[in-house]
Parts: C-alpha cells; structure tokens; sequence
C-alpha cells in the first residue's frame, strides 16, 4: 500500500472524524450495556459492533482511562455484591458437628463460588471482545493488565480474600478428610473450586493460590491424617491387611489427585504416604506375626508382591526386605541344620552305651544318609520356596537375587558336613533315585544340585567326597545311567572348569579302556587255555582314583591267583612298563554255594569269598578258628574282623560264629551254615561298612583335604612368584586368597606357612625390607 | 460486482460441523447498503467481525448472522474481503506469497480509508 500512497500525489481524506456524539453519552450507554452483560440479560438484542464502536471511540478520543477505569468499578461492584449476597449466606454454620450436614453444606459453598467463578469468567471473555481495541492500544500505552487479567485480580480481591478464602480453604480440606474417612463426596464441586484456586496468581510471576495457600494446607492435613492413620492401622491390622490398606491409600490418593486436585500435588502427596505409611512402618510390618515370614510360610505372593511394590517405593525399603529375608533364611537354614545334626546325633548316645556293635552303625549310617539326603531335599525345597517367591513377587529383583544367594550360602556352609552331603545325594540320586525318570528329570535333579553347589565355599572339599562316591558306583557299578554321570560331570565342569573335573573324566576314561581290555582279554583267553574262573579287571589310573595305594594284601587261593597272573601276563604284553596292583579290597565275586536244600548264588566281596573257599576243604561240621583263617588269608586284623562280621552276623549267615554274638572277637571259630536257606536265589552279601563317614574317617578325609590345599597354596605362590619376581608380602597374600577362593576358602596364617615353607627350601628369598619376596629361578 | 467472493448461490443447508469448519455462510452488509456473502472461516480473519459472530455469544450479529460495517462503504468492505479472502488462502500455504497482487489491487485513493477501516477491524 506504501508504495501505492508514494506514486499517486491524491488522496481522499477519509470521511469526517470526530465523535459524532459526546464521549460522555458514549461512555452512559457503553457502562449500561456492560452492566446487562454482567448481568447476563437482554444480550441477544445487543449489537456488538455498536458496543465495540462505542469502547473504539472511546479509546480513540482520548477516553481510554474512563472506559478502562469505569469498566473496572463495574466489575469490581459487581462482584462485591455477589460476594454479600451469595457467598457470605453459604458460608458453612462452623459449630456444626454432625459430619454430613458440614459435607452438604461445604458443596453447597464450594457450588455457589464455582458458579460465580464461572459466570465472572464468561463475562469477562465477553467484555474481552468487545473491548478487544482498548486492550491492543489503551492497555499497551497505559502499561496496565487487560481486561481479562484486571477481572481475575477483581475476582482474587472481591471473592478469594478474608474471610470466604479461609472458607473456602477449610470447606476442600473437610470435604478431602470426608472422603478419606471413606464417605462420599462431590467431587466435581471440589474439584471447581481447586480450578479457580489453580487460574488465579496474587503475585505476578508468583505461584497460584492454589500452590502458595492451599498446597501447604492440604499438605499439613493430609500429614496429620496418614500419621494417625499409620498409627491405628500398625495397631490393628496385620501385615497382609495393613500393606492392602496402604496401597489402596496410594491409588486413591492418586486417583483424587487425578480428578480433582491438582497434578502438581501428586508427587507431595505420595511423598507423604510414603513417609507415614511406608517407611515409618518398615520394620513393624515386615517383622509382625502375620509379616514377611509367615507369608512365604504360606505362600502368599500376591501379599508379598504388595509388599514388593511398597517397599521399593521408598529407599530404605529394598534393604529392610533384604534384612528380613536374610534373617527368614537365616532362620530356616538353620532349622535345617538342627534337623540333620538332630537326626545323627540321636543315634550316637543309643550305640555307645549298649554296646551293641557294628549293626547299629550300620542303621546309625543310614540313618545319617537319610539325613543328609533329608537335608539336601530340604534346601533344595526352601530354595524352591524362595525362588518362587522371587520370580513371582519380587519381580526378579537382583539386589534381592543376592541377598538370598548370600543367605543360602551362609546357612549351607554353617553347616561343616554340606559338602558330604550334597555328594551323598548327588551320590543317592545317580544309583537310585533316577530309576524310571525321564532325562530331562534327570537333568532338572541334577541342575538343582549344582545350584546349591554353587553355594559351597568348599568346594574342593566336595571334590574329594564326589570322587570317593563316583569311585564306588563306578567299580560297583552301581550307577544307573551313564549319561546321568557324564552331565554331571559336565555341569562340573562348567561351574569349575576344566582341572576340577579332570581326574573325574580320567576315571571315566579308566573304565571305558578297561572294558575295551576284557574283551580282547576274554578273546585271549578264549584262543588258550581255559581257566575255572571268569575274571573282570578294572585297570585303575593310580593318580586318579582317590583309593589308598597301601592296598590290605591277602594270599589268594591258587584257582584266583592263577586267574590274576593270566591277566597280568596279558596286559604286560600290551602294554610295558607298567605296574600293575591288585585292589582286592574293592572287587567282589559270585559264587554258587552247595547249601543242604538249595544252591544259592551270592555276591560277596573278593575278601569274603577267600575265606569262603577256606571252608570248602573243610568237611561238613568243621571248625576253622579266627587264627587259622587268618593265618590262610593273611587278611588284616580290622579287614577279616569286618568281613567275618558279614558272612556270620549280619542278615544271611552264611557262616556260624562261635560262641554267636554280634561282635567278631579274635577267639572265635567258624563252622559253614549248611543249613541256611532263603526264598531268594541270588542273594548279595553287602560288606559291613558304613556310608556316611564316622569321626575318625571325617578327619582323615579332613587330613588329607588340608594336604591337598597345602600343595594347592605352594603351586599357587610359585606361580605367582614365577610370573612376578618380586611382590610384597601382603600383596602376594591376596593374590593367593583371590586365586584360591574359587576352591575354597584361605587361611591367611596357612598361606603364611607355605610361604616360610617356600623360603626354607630356597624357591624364594625374603627382601632385606622384611616384607617382600623374591623368586629364586 | 463481479469478484469471486460475491455470489448469489446460497447453500440450502447449514449443518453444525459447517458451522465449526468456518464452512456456512455469513453476511457482511456496508453503510452504503452493499451485502456480501462469504464463508465464516474468511469472516474469522478480522478479529472484530469474527467475535461478532461468535455463534458461542449471543448478540444480534450472531443471531442474525450479518455483520453491519457501519463505518464503511462498499468499495472498503470488497476490499477488506479480499484481503480477508488472501489472507485466509495463503495463511496455511507454504511458499511465497505474492504480495504484489494484492497490492497492485487497492485504488491509492482509498489506501487511507482501507487503512482505517483494517485497523478497526483487527486486520
């Protein structure tokens, strides 16, 4: 348009400007109109341009603080009436007492102000329009609020001041604790009254009303109530009925802050919950009767997941669930512990005493299997029992995942025979237990007890009663899967890696040969000479096998050692260069035996069947004394004691003892039971041994686990030494103890002693400083 | 007058979601008793005309829907329409605006008046 204006040199002045009437008329009309509006009739036959002409005059001649000013005192007495002669009435009777006449009567105040608020704010949107030219130039140059921020000041000063604000503040806190208290309330009509609260600011750029007078109120009140609230419901709920009644606390508290308080109250108010009702209680709930322990006791998860959810709201929360459930286990475990040790030593005063010998260990010794295998199924089931619980309610919290693997691990390890019995029932499992099952019941049996075996701190311990056991099923062959054995020692190997389960896998390797070697032996044989007797040999690697190599001897009858010599010549024509020793103790032998109504076959040990040939030169009736089998055997004392005991004593009495009696004495004699009979055909006479170790056997095992560490630690610092030269003392000893911790646990003052060891015979020197060490190539 | 906003076709039905869309029809009337018809949504590009006939108040422009331009003559109000129309078309569209066409339209002789007339009426 500008460049239009510049070209042509006419322009038409516009037509004549100048109030066509007088400012003063304008403004009379102006305010009776404004003054309809505000009253909200006789609008429909209202022109809203001539209203808008009338304020643009107004502004434009000049007028603008009449119109601003004169609008103002309208509005302003407007309001002032509504407050008189609505409000005031309303105000609720404050002696009141009866809870639902105050409830009534707070709605009915918070009702009449919202729709004061809501008409005021209709009419001023309305005068915003017509005014709409004062508020861009008046307002601008006069620097003063437009029209719609002077009617919410209007509104502040004329509705929301002393005494209907404190009212009104009062009416939302009762109506809040109402509905708290469980009643029924109407929200909306609070809900109207927080807006207005909300929208209005007294301060320019300060927080609303809301933020400034009302929050904090709210706040203090809603403190007060969940304080006493905490109080009486600690008092008289349990901990599942209590944690119930907190949570539905929270989600009302945040449904009201939904529909009608404010959102940015939400956070506070959850703080204060929190504060009174969680943390103030943590201990108190968790620890009551009906708390965390009886819970799990009866599996209540939906409770503990409540539980769950509430702690971890505040922070102190996680470690009270960790305290509390390390000291459920702590409990538990230990209970578990007393059992098993309840259940041994029970039996040991009943066998000393009565003297009744070696058959009592024997149910003594089941007795402790039992218990071991009790106490193995026993953390397994509270390890199944926590697990659940974890997965399921503690939504796999690995804080808590820790907690509880510190607890197991604690309350397995008190407990100094764990290792023995946990190769027990690995032990029990594979000869019997997994009869029938399906692999992967297998594999899931198995994997259960590698996760207590991860618990072990000793687990080098463990290895030495495993081999012992795997020795035995393997010999005896009483395993019942192959595949069962070879994933556990898989799983072994994968918790321990590869030197852990390496002599393991050579015994395996041991049996696999040594099968391969009876098939060509028996093809051998076979091509010559014919024996009286089969033989099966087993070739043992001697580093592998956890058997003692002093082996007890005895003189085999010719028709054995013939047998024995053919193998041995076999195999030194295999294989040269080797030694090979005969473990008598460990084989056994069928044999049919000429009994006077039946012949039977029986299953006795190498041992038992030289003493049983024995009594086949001996004619019927005869005697053979202690001494003289001795003498034919040469078997030792305890040896030919324990085996004597087996054929005479124990269920099949094979052999009649002299005077009879339970115990083998060494002026005894032995005649053969031609008259023994049994319903069944093949019978198996077990040797008397026991299977759990007695004290003096735990200590030899003991014995020889420490010598074993003590090799362990001086390869160790060698090791280390080796690679580094030159380390301090302290250092070397952590490095040790870090090294060695996978396998068990170290002894500061035993590595100490392996490394005076090392010094004394010169592998390393000490430092003229005293406290470091040099390695000696 | 032969410009694109004045036409003698009425539509015969006003639904509610017209009326949201700024779709129905209103009449602006000037002084000199010229009447034009254009649709609400190019009315609503002048703040005082578009509060006018605010259907949500109730004065009589609404009611009636006509707006009296009682200051300005006919020649203002096309022109003012035509702005309103530019300005309705070109608001939401990207690109350039050609200002000049617009310009090149408007006599020098009435710029002043336009100008008064655009300022009233929050243009």
């Amino acid at each position: 348009m500008a460049t239009g204006v510049r070209r042509k040199s006419k322009i038409k002045p516009p037509k004549k400007y100048g109030p066509d009437v007088s400012i003063d008329e304008t403004w009379s009309e102006l305010s009776t109109n404004i003054r309809e509006i505000l009253n909200r009739d006789n609008v429909t036959n209202m022109s809203f341009e001539v209203n808008h002409r009338h304020a643009y005059n107004m502004v434009l001649f000049k007028a603008g603080d009449r119109l601003y000013n004169g609008t103002k005192q309208i509005v302003a007495g407007r309001l002032q009436e509504l407050a008189q002669s609505d409000v005031i009435p309303s105000f609720p009777a404050s002696a009141s007492g009866d809870p639902t006449t105050r409830n009534q009567e707070n709605e009915v105040l918070l009702k009449v102000v919202k729709r004061i608020w809501d008409d005021h704010t209709s009419n001023m949107s309305k005068l915003g329009q017509i005014l709409k030219y004062m508020d861009r130039y008046y307002t601008k140059s006069a620097e003063v609020p437009e029209t719609w921020e002077f009617g919410l000041d209007l509104f502040l000063k004329n509705i929301i001041r002393s005494p209907i604000k404190e009212h009104l503040i009062t009416a939302v806190l009762n109506q809040l604790e109402f509905e708290r208290e469980g009643y029924m309330i109407n929200r909306s009509a609070v809900k109207g009254c927080v807006e207005i609260f909300l929208s209005l600011f007294p301060s320019a750029g300060g927080p609303s009303v809301y933020k400034g007078e009302l929050e904090p109120a709210l706040l203090k009140e809603t403190e007060m109530f969940y304080r006493n609230l905490g109080q009486t419901l600690r008092d008289t709920c349990d901990a599942p009925e209590y944690l119930r009644r907190v949570e539905s606390r929270f989600m009302s508290e945040e449904e009201r802050t939904q529909h009608y308080l404010s959102r940015h109250s939400a956070s506070s108010l959850q703080q204060i919950l929190k504060e009174y009702l969680v943390t103030a209680h943590l201990e108190a709930t968790i620890s009551k009767e009906s708390g965390l322990d009886a819970m799990i006791d009866t599996n209540k998860v939906e409770d503990l997941t409540r539980l769950y959810k509430l702690y971890t709201l505040v922070p102190k929360g996680l470690d009270c669930i960790k305290q509390a459930l390390k000291k459920s286990i702590a409990r538990r475990g230990k209970d578990i512990n007393e059992a098993s040790s309840a259940i041994e030593s029970a039996d040991e005063p009943s066998e000393e005493p009565k003297e009744k010998g070696k058959i009592r260990v024997v149910t003594a010794g089941a007795q402790t299997l039992a218990s071991a295998l009790k106490w193995v199924q026993d953390v397994l089931d509270l390890k199944d029992k926590f697990d659940g619980v974890w997965k399921v309610a503690f939504e796999t919290d690995r804080e808590i995942e820790v907690t509880l693997n510190e607890a197991f691990s604690s309350f397995i390890n008190s407990n100094d025979k764990c290792a023995e019995y946990i190769s027990l029932f690995i032990d029990d499992n594979l000869k019997r237990g997994l009869k029938g099952k399906s692999d992967a019941d297998i594999d899931l049996a198995l994997d259960k007890t590698i996760i207590i075996f991860r618990y072990l701190a000793e687990q080098d311990v463990f290895e030495r009663y495993y081999k012992t056991h795997l020795a035995k099923r393997l010999i005896n062959g009483r395993s019942v899967s192959d595949d069962a054995e070879r994933g556990m020692l898989a799983k072994l190997k994968v918790e321990c890696g590869y030197q852990y389960t390496q002599k393991l896998e050579g015994m395996f390797n041991d049996m696999k040969i040594s099968a391969d070697h009876m098939e060509d032996y028996k093809k051998h044989i076979a091509s010559s000479i014919t024996l009286p007797i089969e033989v099966s040999v087993i070739v043992m690697t001697s580093t592998f096998w956890p058997m003692s190599h002093s082996a007890a001897t005895c003189t085999l009858p010719e028709v054995m050692l013939k047998a024995t010599k053919s193998f041995e010549q076999f195999y030194m024509k295999k294989h040269t260069g080797r030694r090979l020793t005969w473990q008598l103790t460990l084989g056994s032998a069928d044999v049919r035996v000429m009994f006077k109504n039946r012949k039977h076959d029986l299953n006795v040990s190498t041992f038992a069947l030289v003493i049983l040939l024995l009594f086949e030169d001996v004619e019927e009736g005869g005697f053979l004394t202690y001494e003289e089998i001795k003498q034919a055997t040469s078997i030792e004392d305890s040896e030919l004691q324990r085996h004597l005991q087996s054929l005479a004593c124990a269920k099949y009495k094979v052999l009649k003892k002299h005077p009879p009696g339970r115990d083998v004495s060494t002026s005894d004699s032995f005649s053969f039971n031609s008259g023994f009979t049994s319903n069944l055909q093949k019978i198996k006479i077990g040797t008397v041994s026991s299977k759990v170790e007695t004290g003096e056997e735990r200590k030899e095992t003991r014995d020889r686990i420490d010598e074993e560490r003590r090799h362990q630690t001086e390869a160790c610092i060698v090791r280390i030494m080796k690679d580094r030269k030159h380390m301090t003392h302290n250092d070397l000893v952590n490095e040790v103890t870090r090294l060695l911790s996978t396998r068990f646990k170290p002894n500061p003052m035993k590595i100490k002693q392996r490394i005076e060891g090392l010094i004394e015979r010169e592998y390393l020197e000490r430092c003229e400083d005293r406290k470091s060490y040099n390695y000696l190539a | 007058m032969d410009i694109d906003t004045q036409t003698e076709v009425e539509p015969h039905t006003t639904s509610q979601g017209d009326i949201e869309n700024g779709e129905d029809w209103v009449r602006l009337v000037s002084n000199d008793g010229f009447s034009f018809l254009v649709r609400r949504k190019v009315a609503n590009m002048s703040g005082t005309i578009g509060n006018s006939l605010d259907p949500s108040s109730s004065y009589a422009e609404s009611e009636t829907k006509t707006y009296h331009a009682t200051n300005d003559r006919g020649i203002i109000v096309q022109k003012l329409i035509e702005y309103m129309s530019f300005k309705a078309h070109y608001s939401k569209a990207k690109g350039d605006v050609p200002i000049n066409e617009l310009m090149e339209r408007i006599p020098p002789e009435i710029v002043l008046e336009v100008l008064l007339a655009a300022d009233y009426h929050e243009l």
